[in-house]
C-alpha cells in the first residue's frame, strides 16, 4: 500500500510537472505511436477489446465514471431507475451532433445500445432512452460507461461515427489513424488541431521515434519504464491497472487437479518476477482486483510457500505435463513463462512452455475494464473464460466474497498488477490518463519553445 | 456602493477539533508559509533554478494601524471561519467506524478475551493508530469483549486499516482455533481533504486571502461592499453567477443567476466580473455578455455577441469567442494603434505623461506598447496572466505576473517597470496548483487569483494585495 501511495504520489507529481503556468495553446498536431492495431473502429467488436484507450477520443457514452468510480452525466443528463432497477430511463443531452452532422437522438442512442447489448430491451422516447430488463440491472449506469457501450452510428459510407472530441479523417486499418478536432464538440473543442496515431508499432521502433522527436508520445512496456526514466524521458505511469495472470483453459476435473493448481500458485516467486523481469514495476498480486481499488487484496495469499506447494503436490499426481502458452508478441512473455516453469519444477510440477495459442494454461494480461469494482471483476472473469461472478449485494464484503468465489474456481492465478505507461515528448502538456486507462486528449496541448 | 475591502493584512486562522482525528491522507499538506522569500540566485525573474526560502516576519505595515483595523481583523476572522468551517467538516468519522467494526467483531467472538493488533496498510500516523486502537478497545469493552495480551486471549483479531478507490476500508481478521479466519469489513467515506490556511502566518509584502472555494472551476470573484463592509460575494463559473450574502460572519449562499448561452463553452474557459455603478455587475464570457438587472429580485440578461471585454474602465479588447485569448483588437485604440498581436492578458502601467501597456502574448513573450513604440521581452519567466495593482508602495503601481515554470508550483510575483525592464519587487507567492485566472479588481487596489489546488482538487479564489514591506 505504501508503494502504491508512492506511485500515486509520483503520478500526481507528473501531473504537477505537466501543469505549465502558461495558458494552454490551441493548434498543432500530436503524433502518437501505439502497439495496438485495431482492424476497425467499431466500438464493440474492435476498438473496445483492442484499443479501448482510443474510444474516448472518438466516442462518448451516456455516462462517464469519475475518479472514484461514481457515475456522472455525459451524453445523458440524468437518469432514474424504477421497478427494482429493472427499468431505467436516461434523459439525453440536447444539441449534440455526430461527426457526420446528424443529431444525436434517443433513437440513435437506443440503436447503438441495442446493437451492443442484444439481451437488453432498449427503446426511445421523445427525450430519453429506456432500458428494461427482466433481472435487476444494478450497475447499469456504470456499465454504460464502458467503451463497448459507446454511442455510435454508421455514416453514409457505413463507417462508425461518434460524438467525441475528435473525428476520423483517415484510417488505415492496423496501420494509421488520423483524427481532427471536432470544432462543434458539445464539451468544448480540444486544444489540438489533430492527432496522428501510428498503429501496431513495436516497442523498439516507438522508443527510437520518441528519441528522434518523430513522435510526441509512445506506449511503454513495464520493463521499459526504468530505462526511459533513467534516460531522463518524461514518463506518465498509471496505477497498476492490468492483471498479469495464469489462466487455465478449462475447469478443474478433480480435487486432485485442484490441489495441483494450488501447488502451482504457492510455488510462484512473484516478487522475484517483478524485480528481475519487470524491473520493479507493478505490484505483486494475490487478488484479481488491485488493492488500490478493493482495499482488501492483501487478504489473498501471494507469497512463495514452497513447503506448502510441495505438500500439496505430494498429495496429487500430475499425469501429464501442463503446457503453458504465452504471447509471442510480448517481449517478456517467454522470460516470464520460463520463470514460471522453473518455479513450478521446485514443487514437482512439470510445465512445458509453448508459443502456440493452445495450452493447458496461458500467460495473459487481463485489462481492467472499469473502475467500478463489480464490472472490473466481471470483465476479468469473462476475459479469462471463467464464470462471471454473482453479487449478492453492493457491500464490500459481498464484493470480496464474489472475488473469493472466482478465485476458488481455480481458473485464474493472479501474478502481478501492471501499470500502463507512456513516454511523452517535451512539448506535450496536460497529458493525463484517466484511472481506467482511457485517454483524455481533449485537454492535451503542445507548447512552443519558451521565448 | 464601492469596493473598498482592503486585504493588506492576512487573515487569522482557526483550528478545528476534528482535525486532530483526520487521517493523514485526508489532512492538507501544510501550505507554503506566507513569508518573505529571499532569492539566493535567480536565473529568471521568478528564480526558477535556485531559490532559498527564508521566513522573515515583517513588522506591522503602517497602513494597517489605521482606523477600523480591529474591526476588520474580527471581520476577516469571521470570514475565514465561515469559509473554512464547511471544509473542515469533511473529517472522517472514526468513532462510528470503530463502533461498526466492534459490533461485528463482538457478534463473531461473543463476550470474552481477545488480542488486538492494528496493521497500517494506508498512511495513518502513529497518533492515529493509537487513537483508533483506543477507540476499538473501548467499543469492544462496552460489548463485553476485553482486549488482553495474546497469550491470554481466546481469539486473535488483526485489524487492517486500508483504503479502496472510494472508501477507507477497515478489515478485521478474527482467528478462533485453527480454522480459517473470519473476515469482517467496514467502510467509511474518503472525503476531500480539508483546506486549512497556515496558522499564525506573518504579514507579507504580497499577501493573499482566501475568498471562496468550490469544486467547479471559478472564473472570477467579486466582493460587493456596502458602507465599507463586505456584503455580497459574486462567484462566476461556467453555469452562472452565484451570489452569497455576508450575514453573521458567514457567506450564506443565495441566488444563482444562470447564464443562458447556445454554443458550447471553449476549453480553458475564462470569464470576468465587473462591478458597475448603474447596475450591480456585468459578466463577460467568450461570446456572451451578461448584465444584472433589477433591484431586490436580481436577474441576469445575457446576449450572444462579441462585445469587448474591459481591460480597464476606459480600455477594452475583443475576446475570441471560441478560444482562451484576446484577439488583439482594441477598443478604443491605444493612440493610433487599433490592434496588437493576440494576447492572454494585458495591464496598464501609468507613467507621468503616458501609459505603458503590457501584453502577455500567446508565444510567451511580454509585449510592451506605449502608444508609439512596441517592444518584445522574452525569457522573463512570465506566465499568461497579468494584473495591475495600485498601492502606496514604490512607484504606486505593481504588475502581478504568474510564472511560466513547468517544474514548480505556480506562483505570483509583483514587478515594477521603472523603464522598460521589469524589476521584481516582491518575493514569489506560491500556490498549491496552477493559477487559472488572475484579474485586477475594479479600482485595481487588489487582484483576484483563482487556483486549482492539486491536493484537494478544489478551485480556490484568493484576493491578492501588495503591502509595503520593510
Amino acid at each position: 500500500m505504501k508503494r502504491i501511495g508512492c506511485l500515486l504520489l509520483a503520478v500526481s507529481s507528473l501531473c504537477v510537472l505537466s501543469h505549465a503556468a502558461t495558458r494552454p495553446h490551441y493548434g498543432r498536431t500530436l503524433r502518437v505511436a501505439l502497439r495496438a492495431a485495431p482492424a476497425s473502429l467499431e466500438p464493440v467488436q474492435s476498438l473496445a477489446p483492442v484499443a479501448p484507450e482510443l474510444s474516448s477520443l472518438l466516442f462518448d457514452n451516456l455516462v462517464a465514471l469519475d475518479s472514484q468510480a461514481h457515475a456522472q452525466p455525459s451524453l445523458a443528463l440524468s437518469w432514474h431507475a424504477e421497478i427494482g432497477n429493472r427499468r431505467w430511463q436516461f434523459l439525453l443531452r440536447k444539441g449534440v451532433a455526430f461527426h457526420d452532422g446528424s443529431p444525436l437522438t434517443p433513437d440513435a442512442a437506443a440503436s447503438a445500445l441495442r446493437a451492443a447489448n442484444p439481451s437488453w430491451q432498449v427503446s426511445a422516447t421523445d427525450e430519453s432512452v429506456l432500458i428494461v430488463s427482466d433481472a435487476p440491472l444494478n450497475t447499469l449506469p456504470e456499465e454504460l460507461s464502458l467503451p463497448r457501450n459507446a454511442i455510435s452510428r454508421r455514416d453514409s459510407a457505413g463507417k462508425p461515427v461518434g460524438t467525441g472530441p475528435f473525428r476520423v479523417t483517415d484510417f488505415q486499418p492496423g496501420r494509421k489513424l488520423i483524427l481532427a478536432a471536432n470544432d462543434d464538440y458539445w464539451n468544448a473543442r480540444p486544444y489540438l488541431d489533430s492527432i496522428e496515431i501510428e498503429l501496431g508499432a513495436n516497442s523498439r521502433d516507438q522508443f527510437i521515434a520518441l528519441e528522434l522527436g518523430k513522435v510526441d508520445a509512445i506506449d511503454l512496456a513495464p520493463e521499459q519504464i526504468r530505462r526511459a526514466t533513467s534516460e531522463g524521458r518524461r514518463v506518465v505511469e498509471s496505477a497498476p491497472l492490468d492483471l498479469l495472470a495464469l489462466v487455465f483453459t478449462r475447469d478443474r476435473r478433480s480435487a486432485e487437479e485442484g490441489r495441483l493448481r494450488d501447488a502451482l500458485s504457492y510455488s510462484l516467486d512473484r516478487p522475484s518476477m517483478r524485480s528481475a523481469l519487470l524491473q520493479g514495476e507493478g505490484e505483486v498480486a494475490g487478488g484479481i482486483l488491485p488493492g488500490w481499488i478493493s482495499g482488501y487484496e492483501f487478504l489473498f495469499p501471494s507469497k512463495l510457500d514452497l513447503p506448502r506447494a510441495q505438500q500439496l503436490k505430494g498429495s496429487a499426481k500430475q499425469s501429464t505435463p501442463w503446457t503453458l502458452a504465452y504471447n509471442v508478441n510480448d517481449p517478456l512473455g517467454r522470460l516470464l513463462a520460463d520463470r514460471i516453469a522453473l518455479n513450478a519444477r521446485d514443487s514437482g510440477i512439470t510445465i512445458q512452455v509453448s508459443s502456440s495459442s493452445d495450452g493447458d494454461l496461458r500467460l495473459v494480461r487481463l485489462p481492467l475494464v472499469s473502475l467500478d469494482s463489480r464490472l472490473a471483476l466481471r470483465g476479468v472473469a469473462l476475459a479469462a473464460g471463467a464464470p462471471p461472478p454473482a453479487f449478492s449485494g453492493a457491500s464490500l464484503e459481498q464484493l470480496y466474497q464474489a472475488e473469493q468465489v472466482l478465485l476458488d474456481t481455480q481458473r485464474i492465478i493472479p501474478l502481478i498488477h501492471l501499470p500502463r505507461a507512456q513516454g511523452i515528448g517535451p512539448a506535450v502538456r496536460n497529458w493525463r490518463r484517466s484511472q481506467d486507462g482511457a485517454w483524455r486528449f481533449d485537454d492535451v496541448w503542445l507548447a512552443t519553445e519558451k521565448p | 456602493m464601492s469596493i473598498l475591502w482592503s486585504t493588506n493584512e492576512l487573515s487569522s486562522n482557526h483550528e478545528h477539533p476534528n482535525v486532530a482525528r483526520t487521517p493523514p491522507s485526508a489532512l492538507p499538506r501544510p501550505e507554503t508559509p506566507l513569508s518573505h522569500i529571499s532569492l539566493a540566485h535567480s536565473p529568471n525573474l521568478f528564480g526558477e533554478a535556485s531559490l532559498t526560502l527564508t521566513a522573515i516576519y515583517n513588522s506591522l505595515v503602517p497602513s494597517m494601524t489605521q482606523t477600523h483595523a480591529a474591526s476588520r481583523r474580527l471581520l476577516r476572522c469571521l470570514l475565514c471561519f465561515a469559509i473554512l468551517t464547511p471544509l473542515l467538516a469533511h473529517a472522517a468519522d472514526w468513532p462510528e467506524t470503530e463502533r461498526q467494526l466492534s459490533a461485528k467483531i463482538a457478534a463473531t467472538t461473543g463476550p470474552g478475551a481477545v488480542s488486538l493488533e492494528i496493521v497500517n496498510r494506508a498512511n495513518f500516523s502513529k497518533t492515529d493508530l493509537e487513537t483508533i486502537r483506543r477507540g476499538l478497545t473501548s467499543q469492544l469493552s462496552t460489548l463485553g469483549v476485553q482486549v488482553v495480551k495474546p497469550d491470554q486471549a481466546a481469539a486473535t483479531i488483526q485489524v487492517s486499516l486500508s483504503q479502496s478507490l472510494e472508501n477507507y476500508v477497515w478489515i478485521a481478521e478474527v482467528r478462533q482455533g485453527t480454522g480459517a479466519p473470519t473476515i469482517l469489513m467496514v467502510t467509511s467515506d474518503r472525503l476531500a481533504a480539508p483546506v486549512i490556511a497556515p496558522p499564525h502566518a506573518p504579514a507579507l509584502t504580497l499577501s493573499r486571502t482566501l475568498l471562496w472555494s468550490q469544486e467547479s472551476r471559478i472564473l472570477d470573484v467579486a466582493v460587493v461592499e456596502i458602507m465599507g463592509a463586505p456584503a455580497y460575494l459574486l462567484v462566476l463559473d461556467r453555469e452562472g453567477v452565484h451570489i452569497s450574502r455576508f450575514d453573521n460572519g458567514h457567506w450564506n449562499a443565495g441566488q444563482v443567476l444562470a447564464i443562458e448561452h447556445q454554443k458550447a463553452w471553449p476549453r480553458d474557459l475564462r470569464g470576468r466580473l465587473v462591478l458597475r455603478k448603474d447596475h450591480l455587475f456585468d459578466a463577460y464570457l467568450p461570446g456572451v455578455t451578461c448584465s444584472s438587472t433589477g433591484g431586490a429580485s436580481l436577474t441576469l440578461q445575457c446576449r450572444e455577441g462579441d462585445d469587448p471585454w474591459p481591460l480597464t474602465s476606459d480600455q477594452g479588447a475583443f475576446f475570441a469567442p471560441n478560444r482562451n485569448y484576446f484577439t488583439g483588437a482594441l477598443v478604443p485604440g491605444i493612440r493610433q494603434e487599433n490592434s496588437v498581436a493576440p494576447f492572454y492578458s494585458a495591464v496598464p502601467v501609468p507613467k507621468s505623461n503616458y501609459t505603458l501597456w503590457l501584453f502577455a502574448s500567446l508565444d510567451g513573450s511580454l509585449q510592451l506598447f506605449d502608444g508609439m513604440s512596441k517592444q518584445s521581452l522574452t525569457g522573463l519567466g512570465f506566465g499568461s496572466d497579468l494584473a495591475a495593482v495600485r498601492s502606496t508602495c514604490g512607484s504606486g503601481w505593481q504588475v502581478l505576473a504568474t510564472s511560466n515554470s513547468d517544474n514548480a508550483p505556480d506562483a505570483v510575483r509583483a514587478f515594477e517597470f521603472p523603464d522598460r525592464e521589469p524589476v521584481p519587487v516582491s518575493p514569489t507567492l506560491e500556490f498549491a496548483g496552477p493559477i487559472t485566472s488572475l484579474w485586477s479588481d475594479n479600482n485595481s487596489s487588489t487582484a483576484v487569483a483563482v487556483t486549482r489546488n492539486l491536493e484537494s482538487g478544489r478551485y480556490e479564489a484568493y484576493r491578492l494585495s501588495v503591502a509595503c514591506g520593510q
